[in-house]
């Protein structure tokens, strides 16, 4: 059984994205806040780790930049799965540095984006 | 050499062909010692001393004046400074090499009256060039008349203008075919280093692969630097042999002799750049504007200036330096141009915050919508998940609501085919609010449904947005005692569409009509007084028109025509 992470603020999406998941099987944590994001990800080994790039507290990259201290850049880029609404520019040449995968919100396939996701 | 800061060295004196008589030298002394006088009284000017008064002669004509200090003075100031206004051509630099090169050559015991003849003809065709150029391009191709240049193919020049970041290559390659170029100013300056360095002044293009040369094989190239400009002379005969050492002289000399010519040109060519770019700038300002030169009367008009415009319409005026007067005039263009201004600061204000609110609604609207995804997958009654279906739709009528709103206000000037219909069906969308309450009628004529029109759909939906709106608000002004109504009316008329938007309001008083279309003109006390006026513009910038039809029944119609092309007419 794999185990995901969402982190994203918006409690509605949090929330049905960890029924979701849960329904398919999968063992789902969920976090609204950044910060406590970046403490899940050291105490546990996910296989996965959603993450919106506009949090209340830190943004996304920021979570992303924590996680240097314990995974590779390698693992990085497979791990993360980068959820923006904002797609501008920079947004898109940040991430790409990192090298995974960005989906933007609102997904126009749940099904697809949920996929991709775990893929 | 001058040096200010160092009292030891001396001053360079101003040799003046100027005889001044010893006794004055004497009296005056220390406030002579710039000047180097003629020592002997056979100069074309002169200053003696003749009875304690001064005779002052120039060229001929003698003056006599009083014996002051000032008078010998401002002479001397006047005629033996160098005149500034002036440039002189300076020939020291070329003829100096002319000199030489000629000593040299007839030096040399080959068949001297040869060499003097095409000599002779040499310095005839520099001079017939210099003078019959006109351009640098054109001084640059005639360079291959030169006599002993005349089994040359290609004559180029490479300028850089001190400041630029790139380099001009401009010239004649195979005699016929003239090369403009840009080059980096790195590449110019390796260029102008080796050619500088070089002795024998001798390349081959291979020497310089990254100097993309028009012209494969060996040249000659000659450099010299000013300070504005430095340049590279170049000319070959698109072969790979090797120049003779007196070739190599030759073009030395010539290049040396036209560089003053060089020196003038590119002064002229780089100074009428910048009037004609000035030019430019003011021919396109878009405020009628004159400049007049106060010493000759002459005018500089714009673009928008024309000779109705009169005195009290100037509404701005300044005087630039001692001569030249600039005015700016009050003009209908001045007037639409700031409408224009402050219709797109609102418009583009309105953008960013609908961008903002799209970015601030989505998130939430999507939360909403996974939420009701997931509930309709729960066993509820049906009841529940009917209202969970219709939560859904709701969301997704938002989400639609918000797009179209804001594809609205990207840049979608573009002319592109668009069904008639759907640009209605948008204005009515966006107006759904204002018009509530009033009833609608839509009516296509001929199959104008289907037209597809070659238009910017933002203009078109702003427009019958605009249209609607303006009729909503009139029928609501006054209560008729009859239900609101709003009808548009879709006909194709001689290769126009056209649409009316009608309504049973009060219409518009006779008096006001020939004022509608008159920038803030309003009769609504919340109005602009812009609508009108805008939608009008857009209108006859997509080649069409915005009219008002006085209507028999009262309430007021609005017409607006838009071209049909014919390809797609038939759609």
């Amino acid at each position: 059984m794999k185990h995901l992470l969402i982190i994203e603020d918006e409690i509605l999406i949090l929330k049905s994205l960890q029924k979701l998941f849960e329904r398919k099987g999968f063992k789902v944590d969920a976090s609204p806040s950044g910060k406590v994001a970046i403490d899940m990800i050291f105490a546990n080994n996910y296989d996965k780790i959603i993450c919106d790039l506009m949090l209340q507290d830190i943004s996304g990259f920021d979570v992303i930049e924590e996680s240097r201290k314990k995974y590779s850049a390698q693992e990085i880029s497979q791990k993360f799965v980068i959820m923006t609404a904002y797609n501008s520019p920079q947004v898109l040449s940040k991430a790409s540095s990192y090298q995974c995968r960005l989906l933007n919100k609102p997904f126009q396939d749940l099904d697809e984006a949920m996929k991709q996701m775990i893929e | 050499m001058e040096n200010q800061s160092n009292p030891l060295i001396e001053k360079e004196k101003i040799k003046v062909d100027i005889y001044l008589d010893p006794e004055i030298i004497s009296a005056l002394g220390n406030e002579l010692e710039h000047f180097h006088f003629s020592p002997v009284n056979k100069c074309s000017q002169s200053i003696c001393l003749k009875d304690n008064k001064l005779v002052i002669t120039s060229h001929g004509h003698s003056t006599v004046l009083p014996y002051f200090k000032k008078n010998i003075l401002s002479f001397l100031n006047s005629s033996a400074l160098p005149k500034t206004e002036v440039e002189a051509i300076d020939f020291t630099q070329p003829l100096k090499s002319f000199h030489n090169v000629e000593k040299k050559l007839f030096a040399q015991e080959t068949n001297q009256t040869n060499l003097r003849e095409s000599w002779d003809e040499i310095i005839k065709s520099i001079n017939s060039i210099s003078s019959g150029s006109h351009s640098l391009s054109s001084l640059v191709e005639n360079i291959l008349n030169v006599p002993f240049l005349q089994t040359f193919q290609s004559s180029l020049l490479v300028l850089h203008i001190k400041g630029q970041t790139q380099a001009s290559l401009l010239g004649t390659i195979w005699r016929d075919s003239d090369v403009s170029e840009l080059l980096n100013v790195k590449v110019f300056n390796s260029l102008f280093n080796s050619v500088k360095k070089s002795k024998i002044k001798s390349f081959t293009t291979e020497n310089f692969p990254e100097v993309n040369l028009p012209f494969n094989g060996s040249f000659l190239a000659k450099e010299f630097t000013s300070k504005k400009y430095s340049l590279i002379s170049i000319v070959s005969r698109h072969d790979f042999l090797s120049y003779s050492k007196n070739e190599i002289e030759l073009f030395e000399t010539c290049i040396d002799l036209l560089q003053p010519y060089f020196d003038r040109l590119v002064d002229q060519e780089f100074s009428n750049t910048k009037v004609s770019e000035l030019r430019l700038c003011l021919k396109d300002f878009p405020l009628p504007v004159k400049l007049t030169d106060q010493r000759s009367g002459a005018n500089f008009n714009n673009n928008l200036f024309h000779s109705e415009l009169q005195q009290q319409d100037v509404i701005y005026s300044k005087n630039i330096g001692n001569n030249f007067k600039i005015d700016f005039f009050d003009s209908h263009e001045l007037r639409h141009y700031a409408f224009d201004l402050f219709h797109f600061q609102r418009i583009s204000l309105l953008g960013e915050l609908l961008n903002t609110l799209r970015h601030e609604l989505s998130n939430p609207l999507f939360g909403l919508k996974l939420g009701s995804q997931i509930f309709s997958t729960l066993e509820v009654s049906d009841d529940s998940l009917e209202m969970m279906t219709e939560i859904e739709k709701n969301i997704n009528r938002c989400q639609i609501i918000m797009e179209n709103f804001s594809s609205l206000y990207q840049d979608q000037s573009e002319a592109r085919p668009t069904s008639i219909q759907k640009i209605i069906d948008e204005a009515l969308v966006l107006a759904k609010s204002e018009v509530r309450d009033i009833k609608k009628s839509l009516q296509y004529l001929d199959e104008s449904q289907d037209l597809l029109i070659n238009v910017p759909l933002i203009f078109m939906v702003q427009i019958i947005f605009n249209l609607l709106i303006n009729a909503s608000q009139s029928i609501k002004s006054t209560y008729t005692g009859q239900k609101g109504e709003i009808s548009l009316l879709v006909s194709p008329v001689d290769g126009f569409l056209s649409i009316e938007i009608s309504d049973n309001g009060p219409g518009i008083h006779q008096d006001q009509a020939s004022q509608l279309f008159k920038p803030f003109f309003t009769t609504k006390p919340q109005g602009t007084g812009l609508g009108l006026v805008l939608s009008r513009n857009l209108a006859v910038k997509m080649g069409g028109n915005l009219e008002f039809c006085p209507s028999a029944t009262g309430g007021a119609t609005f017409k607006l025509t838009v071209p049909i092309h014919e390809t797609f007419a038939d759609h």
